[in-house]
């Protein structure tokens, strides 16, 4: 991903998929979280979803992947002559059915996107030939994660009522990437800054990018080992704990933390 | 994806809107299946024929690509929805037959055979030992990759028709010899009729899903071959398999390491079991996929003489080139039922008459409850037919 220029309110970002129907077109993301059947799903006389809700008339329809009858690539052409198609379509991973309707119709499509990255109401602009989606008026917010480890438990961090976001939720060591400076040396810092650890070694970075509200949170996670128990919070947390990895999900974390969490160990 | 030069003119249009969208889609299509290149088929096969499961969409797009797209390969199509000369007395209503008559128009404009049959191999569509086709028809897709050694992924039928105008198709899967090798071994006990066949073939899909069983202890002859391929590519999505000394590519498997699992009565008759629903059939309907001679032959020799008692109705489903062939026993059949052709019970609009159907074919019983609402007895043709007598 690259940052691209700036927009009213945020920046456009610039997701790589991969282009499998080609075209160029914008307009409103309408999202469907499960694998959709276009046969038996929508209506195509009027493009109303029958399962869940919304109309699929000049959307971008995202959703995970196809399923169902291989008549489902007719019932997006009947979508098309009866003038509802959705002016495109995003798919985590495209399947047979839904490449051949978008493809027949004249539909632009791209998959290998991050699907949850999207949400309803979002306006994108979709490139099937490229394999380019453009997601207007985000901002981007680069952070580091350190996950500290002592005797196999893992040291977690209240956030205090005082930093800019996620208040009260449980986190690991973590900071903005400041100017000139690298995701290791971010952490190292904040481990200092905020756990006052010093000469702790880095693992390899897990890399995730996190949707919330109209932030797209780009996290690089480590995991270290601490050299001691002892922690000395700073004014951005107002509790520790040292927890066995398989409790951290009965806590109220931040988001996409377990997952991080899962691959670093 | 490589394109050599005249794919490339025809992706950008160079031959006209039809030939454009049929590249479109094979160059998504090996997209998506990482193929490198496309390769030359021999022969097409096309589903997607009944206005029953096509629907408007279906027949529009039809229409738009008949505009200047032309087939370029032998190409053969699927049952329709009702029998092209005699759908009145199979109690079609108007307004579907006027839909059915311009899909078969549409195809016919692009130079497709229509004589529609699930068994085009038995009326001249037979590609050799290694040639590359592109074949949708689940089972029949599955007979030549069997029985016969031809080479063809299971298409649908938008990506066989847009093959069959290009007359090439991405170079994945089963075109692929590595990707042809058993995956699994069935030891087979106790076939005592063909009717068990499909029920084997019913008892594997599940297991097996999308891989390449390998059998043992089954001497199926082509109808034989037929019926296992069609029931496990309904019960399961099987688009191979290899019967030991029998199909060609079955004496190169390597079966050391493979799992093994063995189908006896016990399963059989489960399997028979899961698809039964009903005990009364207010449509007897036989021929899925289509009858060939040999199985005309055997149902005449099976009713010459006999006396129908019972009043149901009987369909006798084939391909009009078999019906050609076997006037003789038409009218012995006749006596019982309607010898149907270019269609089938599963693809023709039964439901707004029957809603109960009895079959021999596994395949059938698993999709009749679904496309057709129907309530299912499943039992071989003797038993079945001994029922009217």
């Amino acid at each position: 991903m690259r940052l691209g220029e700036r927009a009213s309110g945020g920046i456009d970002v610039i997701f790589r998929g991969r282009g499998i129907s080609r075209g160029l077109a914008r307009g409103e993301v309408l999202k469907f979280v499960e694998p959709f059947s276009f046969l038996g799903g929508v209506d195509p006389k009027s493009g109303e979803l029958r399962v869940g809700k919304g109309n699929l008339r000049d959307h971008v329809f995202v959703f995970p992947c196809g399923k169902g009858s291989t008549v489902g690539s007719y019932v997006i052409y009947d979508l098309k002559v009866n003038g509802n198609l959705p002016a495109a379509i995003i798919n985590s991973t495209v399947e047979t059915i839904v490449a051949t309707g978008a493809v027949i119709s004249g539909v632009p499509l791209v998959d290998s996107v991050d699907i949850d990255l999207l949400r309803d109401g979002d306006s994108v602009t979709v490139n099937g030939g490229t394999g380019e989606v453009i997601l207007e008026g985000v901002v981007m917010q680069r952070t580091a994660t350190c996950f500290l480890r002592y005797g196999g438990e893992i040291l977690m961090l209240k956030r205090s009522d005082k930093v800019g976001s996620f208040q009260g939720k449980w986190a690991g060591v973590s900071g903005y990437i400041e100017d000139g400076e690298t995701a290791r040396e971010t952490a190292i810092r904040e481990v200092f800054e905020e756990v006052g650890m010093s000469g702790i070694t880095l693992s390899a970075p897990v890399r995730r990018m996190i949707r919330e509200d109209d932030n797209i949170w780009c996290v690089e996670a480590f995991l270290a080992e601490a050299p001691t128990r002892e922690v000395d919070l700073d004014w951005e947390h107002t509790d520790h704990l040292w927890v066995e990895a398989g409790k951290v999900r009965d806590m109220d974390t931040v988001p996409g933390l377990l997952d991080i969490l899962d691959q670093l160990l | 994806m490589y394109l050599t030069r005249h794919e490339e003119a025809l992706l950008a249009g160079e031959e006209g809107f039809g030939c454009q969208r049929a590249m479109e889609l094979l160059v998504a299509l090996g997209k998506i299946y990482d193929a490198d290149r496309l390769i030359p088929i021999v022969s097409a096969h096309l589903s997607g024929v009944s206005y029953k499961t096509m629907g408007e969409g279906g027949l529009l797009f039809l229409k738009e690509l008949s505009g200047d797209a032309r087939v370029t390969v032998p190409t053969t199509l699927n049952p329709a929805g009702m029998d092209l000369q005699r759908w009145r007395g199979m109690g079609v209503d108007a307004n579907f037959a006027a839909k059915q008559i311009e899909i078969i128009t549409c195809y016919s404009h692009m130079g497709v055979e229509t004589t529609c049959t699930c068994t085009p191999y038995v009326i001249g569509n037979l590609p050799g030992i290694g040639e590359h086709v592109a074949w949708a028809e689940s089972s029949a897709l599955s007979f030549i990759n069997s029985a016969v050694g031809a080479m063809t992924n299971r298409e649908g039928g938008p990506g066989a028709l847009a093959a069959a105008i290009v007359g090439a198709t991405p170079e994945y899967g089963l075109h692929l010899k590595e990707n042809r090798a058993a995956t699994i071994v069935i030891e087979v006990g106790d076939i005592r009729e063909i009717f068990d066949l499909s029920l084997l073939g019913q008892a594997v899909g599940p297991i097996v899903g999308g891989g390449i069983p390998y059998f043992r202890g089954i001497h199926p002859e082509l109808e034989g071959m037929k019926l296992l391929a069609a029931a496990m590519a309904a019960s399961g999505s099987v688009a191979m398999f290899h019967v030991e000394g029998l199909t060609p590519e079955s004496d190169e498997q390597v079966l050391d390491g493979l799992e093994a699992i063995s189908i006896g009565r016990r399963e059989l008759d489960v399997a028979k079991e899961s698809l039964q629903t009903a005990d009364e059939p207010e449509l007897i309907a036989l021929g899925c996929p289509h009858l060939t001679v040999k199985e005309v032959r055997e149902l005449a020799k099976m009713l010459e003489g006999k006396q129908r008692v019972k009043d149901v109705e009987v369909w006798f489903c084939t391909s009009r080139s078999v019906r050609d062939e076997c006037t003789k026993e038409v009218e012995v059949l006749e006596r019982f039922g309607k010898v149907v052709c270019d269609t089938c019970m599963v693809v023709a609009p039964i439901e707004d008459q029957y809603s109960v159907t009895g079959t021999n074919s596994a395949k059938a019983c698993n999709y009749l409850p679904t496309l057709c609402s129907q309530k299912v007895v499943c039992a071989s043709a003797r038993e079945l037919l001994e029922g009217l007598m």
